[in-house]
């Protein structure tokens, strides 16, 4: 081939898992969630997506999407401004017979006329509660080779403490595999497992072809889930293979989990496993280097640029634009972008949305089981 | 569609007074502030102050340069009509030329202008950091029914002999021009920003070209023949920040005050005046357990293990356990390593410093100087680089340069 594209399309649901991050996705929605000091979630899978020579990408929006829109623009950041293919937001109104999606096979049989007129031969489909660096082409490679009909992929780690805990049936279905060699025998969903389980990334490859019959039958038989009404009703007839993931990632389950997965990347393992190989691209905001000025203490913290720092600050992560200002201590927080810390605030454990204010000499603390989180625009 | 005014921005310096810095870029592609590069500043101007249309002329060493500016997205200047352009000289029908002076350069794209019919043209200089608004410069030349304006600013009477001083009359109007004079009649000095009626800069580019005597350079021909010939010329007076950085010191001395920009007044922090430049892509900085982080500027990528005090660090620079780094600046992808101390110098890019290696000394009585090292050298562990050193070879462990 003379570039390196793959012949796959990419199709991206930004909306799935939102419910689990209530307090964050009050005015976003899951893949325009802040991560890791200057990232949205939808960046890294968009990123492996163009890293993997994937350069047609549907995003299937659903609700609350304007900070997505604004966050991705024409797509230039990642590369996706092109005359063939590029980047394509598909809002819930697209077509007058679906309104707003009630599950996948809606979705995607909204755009099936879309896909009937794309030229590439497999499609890629994932959601975007996870942030990991994860190579696509060598899932199709695994795919093709396998001759499988459908490849999904999935880690061997323990499922995430919330999903055990809380009664998550009522929110967002999540699944586990049971595997015969390479081939899914079974699906769960919403496990309770407690140990290591093949826990699905949501993140699957298929031929276009074999997406559109699908879904053509899926949607007129009156059929929702994707997974549960198409893949686990079928799982005897078609050959449905599973592909590894061993690298790093991280799952946004909850707010708990928000908080966790952020204070992970302090760690230089954690960071390079998430950044490397591939680099992850975001939107640029020219903000000029972060300030630190006379009297600014700082032990183990990643921050983004725009920062003016001239506090104590430990154990935490800042996004772009953060103010924290002399005498004001901030230990374990998240700051999302242009938090301003006044004069003499305490804080601890603290996550805070975009454009938060917490004023002068207010202490606020939560626990390392139970961060506080204070949401975008407010002023403690 | 006609444009109002368009820019001329001289880009090919070799700034050869930079040594190890500009032996491979030319000196607008020199890192500036953390994550610029100078040219970011006339570039940034010329968006903020409304203007799309941008002729860069380069000639030395403008691979980094060009690759840089690239289509001009970073500055918005990627537009249908106008927009940035590298005009590099090129071969023509009949022989082709290097640009022989600065008039020169403009005059071999007069075709460029042409394009665009402007009313007027503002020339830039590549190799100064300021922030400017230019259409309140415009504003100034159209209210004075000028022909011809020149930006300057006061410098103390002392050092006036050093600049290009305009002598003006009580309008701002000017009336003599002293190059570089013994005894200066004005303490008013050219910042190398002009703004030109179009059809009067045509004309006296193509008069000066005919001229086999002429220099072809703004300061030496074309205001010498404008004033000559009687021109409505006048002097704007600008009060802001503003630095010609084409000496090692006064590279270093402009990255330091970016440090303190209540006192020195270059605010990079300004939310209505933003200094746009490409962005280098990493993930936010980490400061590690146990370093030391005082009064610095600190940008994407960086790692710093170390104590870094009053210093300026790009994009990717690493900073390992018990190294110091103090009055410095460490341009993008360096590495200091352990123990190695790294003090009122120039670092260049990707340059390695090795452990318990030494670069540059605070300054001391008598000794003043800023090292430098150019860009992409290793320095041995233990070597000693001292406050006078322009460093562009590698250097092996335990040795010394002064």
């Amino acid at each position: 081939m003379v570039n390196s594209n793959v012949d796959a399309l990419g199709i991206i649901f930004p909306n799935s898992h939102d419910a689990l991050v209530p307090e964050l996705v009050g005015e976003r929605l899951m893949a325009s969630i802040p991560f890791a000091s200057r990232y949205r979630i939808i960046d890294f899978m968009l990123s492996n997506m163009v890293n993997s020579g994937i350069g047609n990408v549907s995003i299937i929006v659903r609700k609350n999407y304007h900070s997505l829109m604004d966050h991705l623009g024409s797509g230039r950041e990642w590369d996706l401004t092109r005359k063939n293919g590029g980047l394509n937001i598909v809002p819930p109104f697209a077509e007058k017979t679906v309104k707003v999606y009630s599950g996948r096979v809606e979705a995607l049989a909204s755009i099936l006329d879309f896909l009937r007129y794309q030229k590439e031969k497999y499609v890629v489909m994932s959601d975007t509660d996870i942030a990991v660096n994860f190579d696509f082409s060598a899932m199709l490679k695994a795919h093709v080779a396998s001759g499988a009909d459908v490849t999904v992929a999935y880690t061997e780690e323990k499922l995430p403490e919330s999903f055990l805990t809380d009664r998550q049936e009522s929110k967002e279905f999540y699944y586990t595999l049971k595997l015969d060699g390479g081939r899914v025998k079974e699906m769960e969903i919403n496990s309770k497992e407690t140990g290591v389980t093949n826990f699905s990334m949501g993140i699957y490859i298929m031929e276009r072809e074999f997406l559109i019959r699908q879904v053509s039958y899926a949607y007129t038989h009156g059929y929702v889930n994707f997974e549960r009404d198409v893949l686990m009703a079928q799982l005897d007839a078609l050959n449905v293979q599973a592909f590894c993931h061993k690298g790093y990632i991280a799952h946004i389950t909850s707010l708990k989990s928000y908080f966790d997965e952020n204070m992970k990347l302090l760690d230089e393992e954690n960071l390079n496993g998430l950044f490397t190989p591939n680099p992850i691209y975001t939107k640029i905001r020219d903000d000029n280097p972060t300030r630190y000025i006379n009297g600014a203490k700082v032990n183990n913290i990643m921050a983004a640029d725009g920062c003016v720092i001239e506090g104590e600050v430990e154990n935490s992560v800042l996004f772009r634009g953060v103010k924290i200002a002399k005498g004001a201590k901030v230990k374990n927080c998240v700051l999302m972008q242009d938090t301003v810390v006044e004069a003499g605030a305490d804080i601890e454990y603290l996550v805070s949305d975009k454009n938060v204010t917490i004023t002068a000499g207010k202490e606020v603390k939560g626990t390392d089981t139970f961060p506080v989180y204070v949401a975008k625009y407010q002023t403690v | 569609m006609a444009k109002e005014m368009i820019a001329m921005l001289l880009a090919g310096g070799q700034g050869s007074r930079l040594y190890a810095l500009t032996q491979k870029l030319a000196k607008p592609a020199v890192p500036f502030g953390g994550k610029y590069r100078i040219i970011d500043f006339p570039l940034s101007n010329c968006v903020n102050s409304g203007i799309d249309t941008v002729g860069i002329l380069t000639q030395y060493q403008p691979m980094v340069l060009n690759e840089y500016i690239g289509n001009g997205q970073p500055w918005d200047l990627d537009r249908l009509h106008g927009g940035v352009h590298v005009l590099p000289p090129y071969q023509k029908a009949s022989g082709s030329d290097w640009y022989k002076g600065t008039a020169n350069a403009i005059y071999q794209n007069i075709s460029f202008i042409e394009r665009y019919s402007p009313q007027y043209v503002i020339i830039l200089s590549g190799d100064q950091i300021c922030k400017q608004d230019y259409s309140d410069f415009l504003r100034f030349h159209k209210e004075k029914g000028a022909e011809f304006s020149v930006a300057v600013m006061e410098v103390p009477w002392d050092e006036a002999s050093r600049f290009g001083l305009m002598v003006t009359d009580d309008n701002d109007k000017i009336t003599e021009f002293q190059e570089k004079p013994k005894n200066p009649k004005s303490n008013l000095a050219s910042m190398g920003i002009y703004i030109f009626n179009w059809d009067i800069l045509k004309k006296y580019l193509i008069e000066d070209e005919a001229d086999p005597n002429s220099e072809n350079d703004f300061g030496n021909n074309i205001i010498p023949n404008l004033l000559r010939d009687g021109r409505n010329m006048y002097a704007y007076h600008f009060n802001g920040y503003w630095k010609d950085v084409g000496t090692i010191s006064s590279l270093w001395e402009a990255n330091m005050e970016v440090l303190d920009p209540e006192h020195s007044g270059i605010n990079l922090f300004d939310e209505h005046w933003k200094i746009y430049s490409r962005n280098s892509g990493m993930t936010g900085h980490r400061i590690k357990p146990g370093a030391v982080v005082e009064n610095s500027m600190i940008t994407d990528g960086c790692q710093i293990s170390g104590t870094v005090k009053h210093s300026i660090l790009f994009a990717g620079v690493r900073v390992e356990e018990g190294a110091v780094v103090e009055d410095a600046v460490v341009m993008g992808g360096t590495v200091i390593k352990a123990g190695a101390v790294v003090q009122h110098c120039i670092v260049a890019e990707n340059v390695v410093v090795g452990q318990n290696a030494v670069v540059g000394a605070m300054p001391s009585e008598g000794e003043k100087g800023v090292a430098t090292v150019g860009s992409n050298v290793y320095i041995g562990d233990g070597a000693k680089i001292g406050p006078n050193a322009m460093v562009s070879d590698n250097v092996k462990g335990g040795e010394e340069q002064w």
